[in-house]
C-alpha cells in the first residue's frame, strides 16, 4: 500500500493537549472522509516523561534525540491509499452526506475540513515511507503501548544493507516476544508526495518549509513503530534481549531515540483489496 | 461488563489463556454502559449502500465527537438473506426458528460504549474540538440534522425516526483483536428457551456455553451480549419524554422487535470461511448442539461488516483527549 507520513507541529495559539483535541476531534472527523482512504492513524507525542515509561533505560533510549526535537513536531499522521493516483485525488468532495435529495457531496472533505491553517504552525512534514512490516500489527480493545524508534544509518553502512539488516537481524528480536502487538519499519523513499497534495498557497513549497522539511529529515533515516500492550511489556522485551539489542544498534546506527507517541484509530488500516462499497 | 468471576470456574482459566497475548493489560475490567442501536435507513432517499455510506462517512464524523464516548462500531449486514440456509447446509451449524424477514427490520446497527448511563444520555454535549482563528472552539457545525434523511422517518412530518435502541449486559469472552484487515464478523441472535430464569441463562451461558464457542479454531474475539430485559434503559433521558418512541405505538413497535431476541454473541474471524470450518472441526460440536437446543428457541446469524468509528477502549480514560 501507499503509506504517506505528516509530521505537524501545533499552531502557537494551541497547547498540545488542545491540538490533541482539535486534531483527534474535528480534524480526523473529515480525514476519515477522505476518498478511497484505507487507513488511518493519528500518532500524538506522548505527555509522560521518558523516565516514567523507559524507566532506567530512558537515559539510552533517548540519547540520540536532538535537543530541539520535540519542539519541531507534536504529531504525525498515517494516510495508507492503494495508490499514489488514489492519494492525490482524495482530497475532493465525498459522497457521504444524507440531505433532502438522498446522498449529496459534501465539498468540506475536500479542505479536510478547512482547519489547517489554525490546526499547524506550518506545513506538515509530508513523505512517502517504504514500510516493511515485521510483526503484522493485531489491535486490542483497549488503549496500547505505541513507541516509534527514529534512527540515523551508521555512514560505514549502504543505506540498502542498512534497511536489510534493521528488517531482518533488529527486527528478529522482537518476534514472539510477549505483549508485542505489531512492528512495522518505515524508510522515507524521495517519492514525491506533496506536489498535486498541497497548494502553493499552504506554504508547503517555500523555501522556508523546504529548509525545515531538511532539518527534519536529518534526524533519521528509518522509523520503526512497536505497539505493546503496555510499558512493561516493552521494558520487560527490552532487558530480555539487552545484550543483543546493544550490539546491533551500535552497528547500525549513527544516533537513535525512542518515543512515546498515543495512537487514534480514524479509520482501522484494510490491506486487503477494497470492499465494494463504502466502508472505513 | 459485570463482574462474572464468581460464574466462571474453568472457563476463567481459558480465557486467561486466550487472553495471553493481552498481557497485564486486560481489555474486559472495566464497567461500561453498552448500546446497540438497530436502524432502519431512509429507503425513500438511500439505497442500503448508500445507507452505509451516509451512515459511517458524515453521521459518524459528527458522532464519533460525541463527548465522552469511549468505544464506536457500526455493524451494517450484508444483505444476505440465505445465510441461516446456507450455514444449516453445512451440517455444522444449527438454526432454528429465524425470523421471516429479520433483515428487512434493519440496515446496520451502532454499537457504542461509554462510562456510564449518564455518560450516554449526555453525549450530545459540546466539547471544544475544532481550532479555529480564536483557539480551540464548540464546532457550530457540528450537527445530527442528517438523522431524518439517512433513517425511517416516524411521519414526513416529523424529524423523529425509527430506532431499536437497547442497552446490552456485555461479556468479553474472548477479548477481540483486529488485524489490519477488514474483519469476517458473525452476530449470532437468540432467544432463550421457555423456562429458565434469565439469571439462569446467564450463568449458564457463561459458565456452559461461551467456554464451548471459545474453543473454536481461527476465533479473533467473542463477546456475549444479553439485551437489558428493560426496553427503555438506553432511550430513558437519551430522548425527550415525548418522543415517538415512548408512545403506545412506538413501545409496540420496539417490543414487537425485542421479542425476537434475548441477546447475541458478537464473532470475529478472518475469512467467512473459518467459522463453519471451526464448527465442523470442534471435537465437542455434539455438545454444543445439544446445549443449543436446551438453551435456546430461536438462534440465527448475520454477517455484518464491521466499520471501526472508535477502537473500544475499556480501560480508563487517559485524562486527555483521545478517540
Amino acid at each position: 500500500m501507499l503509506k504517506v507520513f505528516g509530521f505537524v507541529r501545533r499552531h502557537e495559539r494551541l497547547s498540545h493537549d488542545e491540538y490533541r483535541a482539535a486534531h483527534a476531534g474535528y480534524h480526523n472527523s473529515y480525514g476519515r472522509r477522505l476518498n478511497g482512504i484505507r487507513g488511518y492513524l493519528l500518532n500524538v507525542r506522548a505527555n509522560r516523561t521518558p523516565e516514567s515509561v523507559f524507566a532506567e533505560d530512558a537515559a539510552y533510549l533517548t540519547e540520540g534525540r536532538p535537543a530541539d526535537f520535540d519542539d519541531r513536531w507534536d504529531g504525525y499522521g498515517q494516510l495508507m491509499f492503494d495508490s499514489l493516483a488514489d492519494y492525490l485525488s482524495a482530497k475532493s468532495p465525498a459522497r457521504d452526506r444524507p440531505g433532502p435529495e438522498g446522498l449529496e457531496y459534501d465539498e468540506a472533505v475536500a479542505a479536510v475540513g478547512g482547519d489547517a491553517p489554525y490546526l499547524y504552525s506550518g506545513p506538515p512534514i509530508q513523505f512517502h515511507v517504504a514500510e516493511q512490516v515485521i510483526v503484522p500489527v493485531r489491535r486490542p480493545e483497549h488503549k496500547v503501548f505505541k513507541v516509534v524508534h527514529f534512527a540515523r544509518r551508521n555512514p560505514a553502512l549502504d543505506p540498502e544493507e542498512f534497511r536489510a539488516r534493521w528488517y531482518g537481524g533488529y527486527g528478529s528480536l522482537s518476534r514472539g516476544v510477549p505483549g508485542l502487538l505489531g512492528h512495522v519499519l518505515n524508510v522515507p523513499t524521495a517519492l514525491d508526495v506533496m506536489t498535486g497534495f498541497f497548494t502553493e498557497e499552504s506554504g508547503a513549497f517555500s523555501a522556508d518549509a523546504a529548509a525545515r522539511r531538511g532539518a527534519f529529515h536529518a534526524c533519521f533515516d528509518g522509523i520503526a513503530e512497536y505497539w505493546f500492550t503496555g510499558p512493561e511489556a516493552f521494558r520487560a522485551w527490552r532487558e530480555a534481549q539487552s545484550a543483543a539489542l546493544r550490539e546491533l544498534e551500535r552497528e547500525l546506527f549513527a544516533g537513535f531515540f525512542f518515543q512515546e507517541v498515543d495512537e487514534t484509530v480514524a479509520v482501522l488500516p484494510d490491506r486487503l483489496p477494497p470492499a465494494p462499497f463504502y466502508h472505513r | 461488563m459485570l463482574d462474572t468471576s464468581k460464574n466462571l470456574g474453568h472457563f476463567e482459566t481459558d480465557r486467561k489463556q486466550n487472553h495471553k497475548i493481552g498481557g497485564e493489560m486486560s481489555d474486559s475490567t472495566t464497567s461500561q454502559f453498552k448500546v446497540w442501536a438497530f436502524l432502519r435507513r431512509n429507503s425513500a432517499l438511500l439505497s442500503h449502500d448508500e445507507y452505509r455510506a451516509g451512515h459511517v462517512g458524515f453521521h459518524c464524523g459528527n458522532t464519533r465527537r460525541l463527548k465522552g464516548i469511549r468505544g464506536y462500531t457500526v455493524n451494517i449486514h450484508d444483505e444476505r438473506a440465505d445465510l441461516g440456509h446456507e450455514l444449516a447446509a453445512t451440517g455444522a451449524v444449527t438454526i432454528e426458528s429465524e425470523p421471516p424477514g429479520f433483515l428487512d427490520l434493519w440496515d446496520g446497527f451502532p454499537a457504542v460504549h461509554f462510562d456510564d448511563r449518564e455518560q450516554w444520555t449526555q453525549a450530545g454535549t459540546r466539547e471544544p474540538t475544532r481550532a479555529t482563528a480564536e483557539g480551540l472552539v464548540e464546532d457550530p457545525d457540528w450537527t445530527l440534522s442528517d438523522g431524518p434523511f439517512l433513517f425511517d422517518r416516524v411521519a414526513p412530518t416529523t424529524t423523529q425516526f425509527h430506532s431499536y435502541h437497547t442497552r446490552v449486559e456485555e461479556h468479553v469472552i474472548q477479548p477481540v483483536l483486529r488485524a489490519e484487515t477488514r474483519p469476517f464478523k458473525l452476530v449470532q441472535f437468540f432467544r432463550s428457551a421457555e423456562g429458565p430464569a434469565r439469571d439462569t441463562l446467564r450463568a449458564r451461558l457463561l459458565a456452559e456455553y461461551a467456554p464451548l464457542c471459545s474453543t473454536l479454531g481461527g476465533l479473533n474475539g467473542l463477546v456475549l451480549n444479553l439485551r437489558d430485559p428493560d426496553i427503555d434503559a438506553a432511550v430513558r433521558g437519551y430522548y425527550p419524554d415525548d418522543h415517538w418512541c415512548f408512545t403506545a405505538e412506538g413501545r409496540a413497535f420496539r417490543e414487537a422487535f425485542f421479542g425476537l431476541w434475548d441477546g447475541a454473541l458478537e464473532l470475529w474471524f478472518d475469512h467467512a470461511d473459518a467459522f463453519v470450518a471451526a464448527r465442523s472441526a470442534l471435537p465437542m460440536l455434539p455438545a454444543l448442539n445439544e446445549l443449543e437446543r436446551e438453551l435456546f428457541s430461536a438462534l440465527w446469524y448475520v454477517a455484518v461488516d464491521e466499520n471501526v468509528i472508535v477502537m473500544p477502549n475499556r480501560q480508563p480514560a487517559p485524562d486527555f483527549y483521545y478517540r
